[in-house]
């Protein structure tokens, strides 16, 4: 089919027309909504808080007029702002998706005309004011040192690294989610996706070894080096021509811009297949009939024990959902490199080097860790969306829903959990602490669920209902920091007493063998308590839940 | 009944007598509060005021008995859809309490006749628009309720598909079950309905058996003089 005929002259919007779009979804998502307004302040407060630290930190080496330290600010600070911008969407806050792309698919719109209004797009919010803020410290700095020559190529490189920020964020996101949305490569982006959250890790211990490190003057070459990478290369324009290399301008200029250039296809490539919603599974697998009975076909292989009733069927179907659905898949794994790396990290540098790690520290980051795996489930009915409907018209008891979700949840997590008492134990030569590390796990792990189950029935919020699982809306995203930021000290603090009998016992052989039943007892009579306390209440809200994480509502 | 979300009422006063053994349709343009009363109705969402009974048992105070009587098609609900169409039929099977031999069986024979029995292990998101329907209806016919709640059940449904689910619907109601659907397709209600009720704006505008609520003229006629529609004079649109 052929529709020819001369194209009437087609005006390409500006971009200051998504600019204008956002603010408006922006304003309407807060309309009469005044617990919204108030946690987008808070966002923005909290976000303003940081941004004014960092700002006077950057501005400092301008007023103890040390070029030195000046090169040392913009490189480092400027490095991790980029890097932070490129990976942390990735592991912790998703990114802002409040103009979808997919939403343009059918507009007759440009490539070039949508890139750049979705970046303009994306540069108002909180954290790109909160970046700007921050560095703005740097043309401070410069002007102080170098006068407003320097100040005037400062203020140019300090918005050349927000472009180069955001964009970079949009291309890792949007590469990622490309790929675990393909089922085919999953396995392939789940790898890689933990080789990110886990680089965060090291980059971290990094930090922390080069503050301690006074030496600063043996850090200047490394800092050198940095400035020339596109990390830093915008950062440290300004400061290069108070130091006198004005020759380096242009030529950081360019790594920039090409920098830029580069992410911005790679983006552009990955922007349409997310605009087409490709399922792109591949040749569906449809051929694959097995004799199987549907019953069968629900229950995992893997999970024998499961009995063939109401309760098996809620935990089966919740099972295969934690690794089906991209979101919960992400989550999974991200915890699990975390899992391994953060205590490792904490443990060695605490006390691995002078040789003995102390109990009360291996007890609390055991919680910490145990904590955190349980906060996945803060906002599981989010996940199911909609979709939960099935189980309100069903009228499933609530404390049979949160057994089960607790059980499909717990068998992923419970062996994760060994795995990493294990790796732990091995790396700090200690297989007598084990039993401690088990027991504080399966404490802070309990108690973290039950938390979590009261979060998950109050605070539940609908996820956008996109196939990015990084992906969620403005303002929720406060919300879903602050919400699990108190289920991490709720869950800390019901698990604490683990912590504190460590401290009072110390090492004494006992309980180092009583520590893991003592600790798994304690977790489990926790969750237990809770799925009767939360089912309970949620045998009268299911209908309040389903409108809580249903979206567009 | 009557639902209000903020300060829109959705729902201002709606009082329905479904007869048992009916098949009843619920025609209303977009907007007119259908899905806010059937989800009343169903349990899907709690009512500011007023309650709905099925078959005697009250949803709202006696949940269980009144639910295991319903079976709930709901309008733009996601399945769980990352189940393949007999994993979700085997879910929704054991979910109403039924034994998992009699789930099989009749898992697959609905896949049979609704014609989803190739798909095979796809998963219900890779399904189109029609069949995510079907395997919808498929649900809520599982656990043989008394009473379906069919929320546009042959929206985006192609004609094939579409006459198979009257198929099975009508036999439904001759076998003594009682169907109730909302739509804004005439001729559906027209050719299956025995009974209308017509609503708009969040009240119910006529109701009564098919031949009294259309009396002499087209159904089609009756919706736009209740609604009333615009009629357009073909000035505008000149440019089109
Ligand atoms: N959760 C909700 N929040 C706010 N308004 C709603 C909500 N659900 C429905 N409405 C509004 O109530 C009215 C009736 O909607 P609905 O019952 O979906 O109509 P129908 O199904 O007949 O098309 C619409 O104007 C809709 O915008
Ligand atoms: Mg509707």
């Amino acid at each position: 089919m052929a529709l020819t005929q001369q194209q009437p002259t087609l005006r390409q919007p500006s971009a200051a027309l998504f600019v204008r779009l956002k603010l408006r979804v922006l304003a309407n998502n807060m309309r009469g909504k005044s617990w919204r307004i108030a946690l987008f302040v808070l966002g923005l407060a909290v976000g303003l808080w940081w941004a004014a630290s960092a700002f006077f930190l950057l501005a400092a080496p301008g007023f103890t007029d040390n070029v030195d330290a000046a090169v040392l600010a913009s490189a480092l600070g400027g490095g991790l702002l980029v890097l932070g911008w490129a990976l942390l969407p990735l592991v912790f806050f998703g990114v802002d998706e409040t103009l979808d792309p997919a939403r343009f698919a059918l507009l007759p719109l440009r490539r070039r005309t949508l890139v750049t209004g979705l970046v303009a797009a994306a540069m108002i919010g909180v954290p790109a004011l909160a970046a700007v803020v921050a560095t703005s410290g740097l043309v401070i700095a410069a002007a102080l040192l170098g006068g407003w020559v320097a100040a005037v190529v400062q203020a140019v490189g300090t918005v050349a690294g927000l472009i180069l920020c955001i964009v970079a964020s949009r291309a890792v996101t949007s590469a990622f989610a490309t790929m675990l949305r393909s089922r085919r490569v999953r396995d392939m982006a789940a790898i890689l996706l933990a080789c990110v959250a886990a680089l965060i890790g090291p980059v971290q211990i990094g930090v922390v070894a080069l503050l301690e490190n006074a030496d600063w003057q043996r850090l200047l070459g490394p800092a050198r080096v940095i400035g020339w990478t596109p990390l830093a290369a915008p950062y440290t324009m300004g400061i290069d021509v108070a130091a006198g290399r004005a020759w380096a301008v242009p030529l950081k200029l360019l790594i920039t811009a090409a920098t830029v250039a580069a992410l911005l296809w790679w983006w552009s490539r990955t922007l349409e297949s997310a605009m087409l919603g490709a399922e792109s599974a591949g040749p569906a697998k449809a051929a694959a009939a097995t004799s199987d009975s549907a019953v069968d076909q629900l229950f995992p292989r893997s999970m024998p024990w499961l009995p063939r009733n109401r309760y098996g069927a809620l935990a089966a179907r919740e099972a295969r959902y934690w690794w089906r659905d991209a979101r919960r898949r992400a989550g999974l794994i991200t915890f699990a490199v975390i899992g391994v790396v953060m205590p490792v990290m904490v443990n060695v540098s605490s006390g691995g080097l002078s040789g003995s790690t102390s109990p009360v520290m291996i007890s609390l980051t055991m919680v910490f860790v145990g904590v955190i795996g349980a906060a996945s489930l803060a906002n599981q009915f989010g996940y199911d969306g909609s979709a939960y409907a099935a189980n309100v018209v069903a009228g499933v008891p609530g404390a049979v829903e949160l057994r089960a979700r607790l059980m499909a949840f717990t068998t992923y997590l419970g062996p994760l959990l060994l795995v990493i008492a294990a790796i732990v134990a091995a790396f700090l030569r200690e297989p007598a602490d084990i039993g401690l590390m088990l027991g504080s796990l399966g404490a802070a792990y309990g108690s973290g669920l039950a938390i979590n189950l009261f979060v998950s029935l109050h605070g539940a919020y609908a996820l956008p209902e996109t196939s990015n699982p990084f992906a969620i809306n403005a303002g929720s995203g406060v919300a879903k920091s602050l919400l699990s930021i108190l289920g991490l000290i709720g869950a800390t603090a019901v698990a604490i007493p683990i912590v504190v009998v460590t401290a009072l016992v110390g090492g004494a052989p006992v309980w180092l063998w009583l520590a893991a039943p003592a600790g798994i007892a304690y977790g489990v009579a926790a969750a237990w308590l809770a799925t009767y306390v939360v089912g309970d209440m949620l045998d009268r809200q299911m209908p309040e839940l389903l409108q809580a994480v249903s979206p567009n509502r | 009944m009557v639902k209000r979300f903020d300060a829109k009422v959705a729902v201002a006063g709606v009082n329905l007598d479904v007869p048992a053994g009916s098949f009843y349709g619920l025609l209303g343009p977009n907007g007119a509060g259908k899905t806010t009363t059937l989800s009343m109705a169903v349990g899907l969402l709690r009512p500011d005021a007023g309650t709905a009974w099925v078959l005697g048992h009250d949803v709202w105070s006696d949940p269980v008995r009144a639910k295991a009587l319903l079976g709930v098609l709901p309008d733009g609900v996601r399945l769980f859809d990352r189940l393949s169409g007999a994993e979700l039929l085997a879910y929704h099977g054991l979910l109403r309490g039924m034994d998992p031999a009699v789930v099989d069986q009749r898992a697959r024979e609905l896949l049979d006749v609704l014609a989803l029995a190739d798909a095979g292990r796809t998963l219900v998101v890779d399904y189109s628009a029609g069949m995510k329907k079907k395997i919808g209806l498929a649900c809520a016919l599982l656990h043989a309720p008394r009473l379906v709640v069919l929320d546009e059940p042959f929206e985006a449904v192609d004609p094939v598909s579409a006459a198979r689910i009257r198929d099975i619907l009508h036999r439904y109601v001759t076998g003594g079950g009682t169907v109730i659907f909302s739509s804004h397709v005439m001729e559906v209600v027209e050719r299956l309905c025995t009974h209308v009720a017509i609503m708009a704006e969040g009240t119910i505008k006529r109701v009564g058996t098919l031949d009294e609520v259309r009396g002499e003229r087209s159904l089609e006629d009756v919706f736009v003089e209740v609604v009333g529609g615009r009629t357009a004079t073909g000035e505008e649109l000149a440019w089109l």
